[in-house]
């Protein structure tokens, strides 16, 4: 197991985000996180990334305690996010900011500044962004803003990629774009992949595993054609009605 | 452990399992070599004017305190309303050490950087606690408290006249001479102020800094270590700023809490910081210099300049967003431009 989460529960005030939820991600898996809106999919994902600190529960990485450690160190041991409305360095330029994640991340001995700025265009060229490395990250598109959020993660070096809602936004042929670039992305980089998505199409295509949220409790688990056809999962999304 | 080499024009150091580089580039030598040329003969031009000398020194040390106040500003991602306590620390340091127990400025100096590097890592907690706004109201707040302490314990501090007969910074035996090394000393002091932020900020602690200014929650997702560079980065400005505060204490041999920890002081730092470039260092030199001498240009023109004093900068600031230094780097390539903004988060 790479990525355990045990028994975690995250309360807000009176209201549970995240209560009793167990996860696994193997080596080289793609997981997918679906649910209803306000299920607690972006909340688990900023516990895991230590953003917000959990009630009860533990997670372990890499047969490594990391419960409530703090996001750099999370980051640094090899769990890496995307946001799910991008967030770029906007003043920076595309090259700049990804040279930020080359640095920061991972620990890699003997890595200079100019070589850093090296690695970051290796990871822009991966995504198809080089011919932008000049440019002011505030003046992107939002597809390449997501392209960039990508590369962000890819220069950390991690082994585990939280993708949260890229297709979020996108027209077709973008979002078909952003889907090859994942699954090459997930072939050349060897990481595992927790997505959260909207669009059941690609959850259903892409991924080996979906597991099902709904009030920040885990409803259901299996492969893409076992949830869909879950009484629980079609009572949650379309209603009772429907089951 | 240390291991140096000189490769394609450019020194790498290997340090355990870090590597530096430090880059030797002829080709880009002309205009700092200009720029120190012509700052050089300044105080010759004016050598038979003290009133000059006594303008450019002031306005290099305003530079000095807008340069690490740039850098400040950049790598903390809050706005520092109050770099006149830091001025007030070093120079009541300096004052008090030299008059208490008769220590020249080289003696003081240590002593001033120290206080500066305590009372700089005592507040920087402040960094990572306040946010936004009420980082801004918290520092606004704090060289009023010490005002108030110099009239407290005015006989320490001398809260109404301040402090005299500090030992003056260079001593020459001729009194014109030692306004010409004076004016030399702070030009040095400024210059290696220049360098010492210039290298920080192309360094990859200056890409750290730039990152926390932009978003500092997606930098520390990212792996950096937000509350550790903030510190660090807090720390050494304030140091910075108290060894200003040590020059103008040694310079005039005088040293008031009332001329230095007032807002009065504070905004026109903060003036010279936006209508130089907003946190661009260089733009802060030309900020200093403009801001000071419109200050004595006007002063010509009788009480009037109270009012028309404000009133140009206010035109400034609204008319070059990105300040005088702005103007010249318009049509320049630019890999980092930090905009100043107050959080309300």
């Amino acid at each position: 197991m790479l990525l355990n989460m045990q028994n975690v529960t995250k309360h807000f005030g009176g209201v549970v985000a995240v209560s009793n939820l167990s996860l696994s991600i193997k080596q080289g898996e793609i997981v997918g996180l679906i649910g209803p809106n306000g299920a607690g999919k972006t909340t688990v994902m900023n516990v895991i990334s230590g953003v917000y600190k959990i009630d009860s529960g533990k997670i372990e990485f890499d047969g490594m305690d990391i419960t409530n450690k703090a996001p750099h160190e999370i980051c640094q041991l090899g769990i890496s996010r995307t946001f799910q409305i991008p967030r770029p360095f906007p003043d920076m330029t595309t090259l700049l900011n990804v040279a930020v994640g080359v640095l920061c991340g991972k620990h890699r001995p003997h890595m200079s500044f100019g070589d850093a700025l090296l690695d970051a265009s290796h990871c822009l060229e991966f995504v198809g962004l080089f011919g932008k490395r000049n440019t002011l990250a505030r003046d992107l598109t939002l597809y390449e803003l997501r392209a960039l959020e990508l590369a962000r993660t890819l220069a950390t070096t991690p082994k585990v990629i939280m993708i949260d809602e890229v297709m979020a936004g996108l027209n077709p042929a973008e979002s078909l774009r952003a889907i090859k670039l994942i699954r090459r992305m997930i072939d050349e980089y060897h990481v595992s992949v927790l997505w959260i998505e909207h669009v059941m199409k690609v959850i259903m295509e892409a991924t080996d595993r979906v597991e099902v949220l709904h009030h920040g409790e885990k409803i259901a688990s299996g492969t893409p054609s076992e949830v869909a056809n879950d009484p629980k999962v079609i009572q949650a999304y379309l209603g009772a009605r429907y089951a | 452990m240390v291991r140096v080499e000189h490769k394609r024009g450019r020194l790498v150091f290997h340090i355990k399992d870090l590597k530096l580089e430090w880059a030797i580039e002829p080709r880009y030598w002309r205009n700092p070599l200009l720029a120190v040329g012509g700052l050089a003969l300044l105080p010759i031009f004016f050598s038979g004017r003290p009133d000059m000398l006594t303008l450019i020194t002031t306005a290099t040390v305003y530079a000095c305190i807008a340069i690490s106040m740039g850098w400040q500003f950049v790598g903390i991602g809050r706005l520092n309303f109050g770099p006149q306590f830091f001025v007030g620390i070093g120079g009541f340091t300096a004052a008090l050490l030299s008059i208490h127990l008769g220590w020249g400025p080289l003696q003081t100096l240590p002593i001033v950087i120290l206080m500066g590097l305590i009372f700089g890592l005592m507040l920087s907690p402040l960094t990572t606690i306040a946010k936004g706004l009420y980082f801004s109201v918290i520092t606004l707040i704090l060289p009023l408290v010490f005002l108030e302490f110099t009239y407290v314990y005015t006989g320490i501090f001398r809260g109404e006249s301040g402090l005299s007969g500090i030992a003056p910074l260079v001593n020459l035996g001729m009194v014109k001479l030692n306004y010409v090394v004076s004016c030399y000393l702070s030009l040095v002091m400024m210059l290696v102020f220049l360098y010492i932020v210039d290298k920080i900020l192309r360094s990859r602690i200056g890409l750290y800094a730039a990152a926390i200014n932009d978003d500092e929650d997606v930098a520390n997702t990212m792996g950096l270590n937000i509350n550790k560079w903030k510190i660090v980065c807090y720390t050494i400005s304030s140091a910075m700023i108290a060894v200003t505060g040590w020059f103008i204490a040694h310079y005039f041999s005088t040293f008031a809490g009332v001329t230095y920890l007032p807002l009065a002081f504070m905004l026109k730092i903060l003036l010279m910081v936006m209508v130089g470039g907003r946190g661009e260092i260089y733009g802060s030199v030309v900020g200093a210099y403009f801001v000071a001498s419109l200050e004595k240009g006007l002063t010509a023109l009788g009480p009037i300049h109270h009012v028309l004093f404000p009133i140009i900068l206010l035109i400034l600031l609204f008319t070059l967003p990105e300040g005088l230094y702005g103007l010249y780097r318009r049509h320049k390539y630019r890999e980092y431009f930090p905009t100043i903004r107050v959080r309300k988060r």
